[in-house]
């Protein structure tokens, strides 16, 4: 061996020692590759060169020198079990682009990748030693390339996962939240926060339907715009998610929003609502595990609001049945709590209020010694606002009785009162008279309410006289007040609409000619004996069926 | 329950939102009404320090997406700076150094509108 010879040998031994030095003391990837195209194109004086490593079967070029895109788009396409030696594409490309030397990256059993490299500045070919340093050179970085590759889809893999477990830790921290019975707006709020700030989204939407109507709890997009884009669209029928081409195919208007994927709230399989998103503002594309991870966070909101509607809806029944024992209270204890006797009228009275407490009223005030004042109304509406105003309509007859006024004006009055102390269309239907036992007479205003029928030697007289009924408007004509003589075994039925109205399994009202009929068969028997036999003919003719208004029951019998 | 607290000051034309303790789904309302409050008397121009900042979630990154678009069409930003690692991994991992800028201190962050009201005037 010559000096020039031991010279070379020494130069390239150095330059191993120190390229094995630089590589194996890098992980990473793309400073390796680099490092190992110079330090051949220096060796060789190649003007170009490219490593293709083996990502999952394919051999894909990462790095590459003096070889411009377009070539390397063409690229062609093999994989780790081609032949390379005999691939006409391959050998194709590297004829084209000039490539004079190829050499495979192996680790013990597998393809890590090829190295190419062009032509030598001096045209020369590459000799049988040129070959040999290149295989060394490709031994000696073979492992540190793999390292860095595995380093690489760790690193790569470590990022979706830890992707993954935040997305986790933001679905059990939600899930906590949501457990919690929060507003509606704080639930919307934490769902689309969530969800916006995982996945980078600027325009979004949410929209419950409760089977009839769409409501809009959030919306970054104009809401009419967005209701409009709805009209047709049938929450309950998109029961998976909806990407982007199907936006376009069957919701064009809601694509043309810019919604980009529309995500279903399911509970129990039934879609309740929806979440509209545009597009991302990094511009990918939802993935699978996006959209999943959208769908838990919706479901878990989902219950949320479902909870509180429910919770919500059991606080308002509470209110509701509070409200009316408020009521059943007030009314009980407006009526007369025992029926004064006269020696020449037999009085009795009944009363039940609904479940809903309506406005039935009745009250018989001692005048003096042989007169009093009976009084039927029905209040219009039902719970706490009927008891008051009836409650105001019994506190205005008791003052009224202790005046001397004729009826007539008596009646004028309450009704300006009423009229002035109701609102929202409220009335009662009223009627009132003063019975005298000395001169057996009946003085009467009828304002509005079911006529009562005196029964006079089976025939029937309706009290029908008098005027307007109370609340309506102020008086502007006066009311009659005719005065009727009585004759023994005269019967007076005083009653409320729950009679006559009161309906059957099959949706039929017991009426006026029933009453009527009733009241002439039962002109023998005493007062309570009447009541006990309109009441149990109004229970059966209504058995099963749910009492809807309250029934008022008096009758006056001379004796 | 996780503490939680912000506090603003003004310096200049810019406001800074300092976050302390843990930003939460629980906690996340809270920072939406600093925003809000900004917003409302008209500040635009937002720095985010984060250097007590313990934990976020995506509950509040998302309080970051809800209203940067108002902000920048007001020709506003929010910067945020002064980051853990912690803290900046789980921004990073989400790709908002994409979107937002961020800067080491609050300093910075606050020069860089200077720099841009500058170029602009």
């Amino acid at each position: 061996m010559n000096d020039v010879d031991t010279v070379k040998v020494k130069r390239n031994l150095t330059a191993l020692v120190e390229f094995s030095r630089v590589i194996n003391s890098s992980l990473d990837l793309q400073f390796i590759l680099n490092n190992i195209l110079l330090t051949c194109m220096g060796k060789f004086f190649a003007t170009k060169g490219l490593i293709g490593l083996n990502m999952n079967g394919r051999i894909i070029v990462r790095s590459s020198k003096g070889i411009n895109e377009k070539i390397l788009d063409s690229f062609p396409d093999i994989t780790s079990d081609d032949d390379l030696d005999n691939n006409y594409s391959f050998t194709q490309f590297l004829n084209v682009n000039k490539i004079r030397a190829v050499e495979k990256i192996s680790s013990s059993n597998d393809l890590v990748g090829i190295v190419c490299l062009g032509e030598k500045l001096n045209k020369s070919p590459y000799s049988d030693d040129d070959l040999e340093f290149l295989r060394t050179i490709i031994n000696i970085s073979a492992s540190a390339i793999q390292n860095s590759i595995v380093l690489f889809e760790l690193k790569r893999v470590n990022r979706v996962l830890d992707n993954r477990i935040h997305r986790l830790n933001s679905l059990f921290e939600l899930s906590k939240e949501f457990g919690l019975i929060s507003e509606k707006s704080t639930t919307t709020k934490l769902l689309v926060y969530s969800i916006i700030g995982q996945l980078l989204i600027s325009k979004f939407a949410v929209v419950l339907s409760d089977g009839i109507d769409k409501h809009i709890l959030e919306s970054k997009f104009l809401e009419s715009d967005l209701l409009d884009a709805l009209t047709n669209v049938k929450i309950a029928e998109i029961e998976s998610p909806v990407d982007k081409i199907n936006l376009i195919k069957k919701y064009n208007r809601l694509y043309e929003l810019k919604i980009e994927l529309i995500v279903p709230m399911q509970l129990h399989g039934e879609t309740k609502g929806l979440i509209l998103l545009g597009k991302r503002v990094n511009h990918s594309d939802y993935t699978e595990s996006d959209i999943e991870f959208i769908y838990s966070v919706g479901s878990l909101a989902i219950i949320s609001l479902e909870n509180r509607r429910l919770f919500n809806e059991a606080l308002e029944k509470q209110k509701m049945e509070e409200e009316l024992e408020i009521a059943r209270d007030i009314q009980k204890n407006l009526l007369p709590h025992s029926i004064p006797q006269y020696k020449k009228f037999d009085i009795a009275a009944y009363n039940i209020t609904s479940k809903q407490v309506g406005g039935d009223f009745y009250d018989i005030i001692p005048l003096n010694d042989s007169s009093f004042c009976i009084a039927i109304a029905d209040v219009s509406g039902k719970g706490v606002p009927a008891a008051l105003l009836t409650a105001n309509l019994q506190a205005f007859l008791k003052i009224i009785c202790k005046h001397g006024m004729s009826l007539s004006e008596a009646t004028e009055l309450i009704n300006d009162l009423v009229t002035d102390n109701t609102m929202d269309g409220k009335f009662i239907t009223f009627f009132w008279g003063v019975l005298d036992e000395d001169v057996l007479t009946f003085n009467y205003v009828n304002a509005g309410h079911n006529p009562p029928l005196l029964i006079r030697k089976n025939k029937i007289i309706k009290l029908d006289k008098g005027g307007i009924i109370l609340g309506v408007m102020k008086t502007f004509t006066p009311y009659e007040s005719p005065t009727i003589s009585l004759e023994k075994d005269d019967m007076i039925i005083f009653f409320t609409d729950g009679v006559t109205e009161a309906m059957d399994k099959n949706g039929i009202e017991f009426s006026d000619e029933k009453l009527e009929e009733l009241s002439l068969q039962s002109s023998a028997l005493n007062a309570s004996e009447i009541i006990e036999k309109i009441r149990s003919s109004v229970a059966e003719f209504a058995a099963g069926t749910v009492q809807s208004d309250d029934i008022t029951l008096m009758v006056v019998k001379v004796k | 329950m996780a503490e939680f607290s912000t506090s603003v000051a003004d310096k200049g034309e810019v406001s800074t939102i300092y976050l302390k303790g843990f930003l939460d789904a629980h906690t996340a309302p809270m920072l939406e009404n600093t925003f809000s409050g900004l917003i409302d008397n008209g500040k635009y121009s937002i720095v985010v320090n984060f250097k007590e900042l313990a934990y976020i979630s995506s509950a509040g990154l998302g309080v970051f997406m809800a209203f940067i678009e108002k902000i920048r069409e007001n020709s506003g930003d929010i910067k945020l700076s002064t980051m853990s690692d912690k803290v900046y991994n789980i921004f990073d991992l989400l790709g908002f150094p994409l979107l937002y800028e961020i800067f080491k201190t609050e300093d910075e962050a606050i020069n860089k509108f200077k720099e841009t009201k500058k170029l602009e005037s």
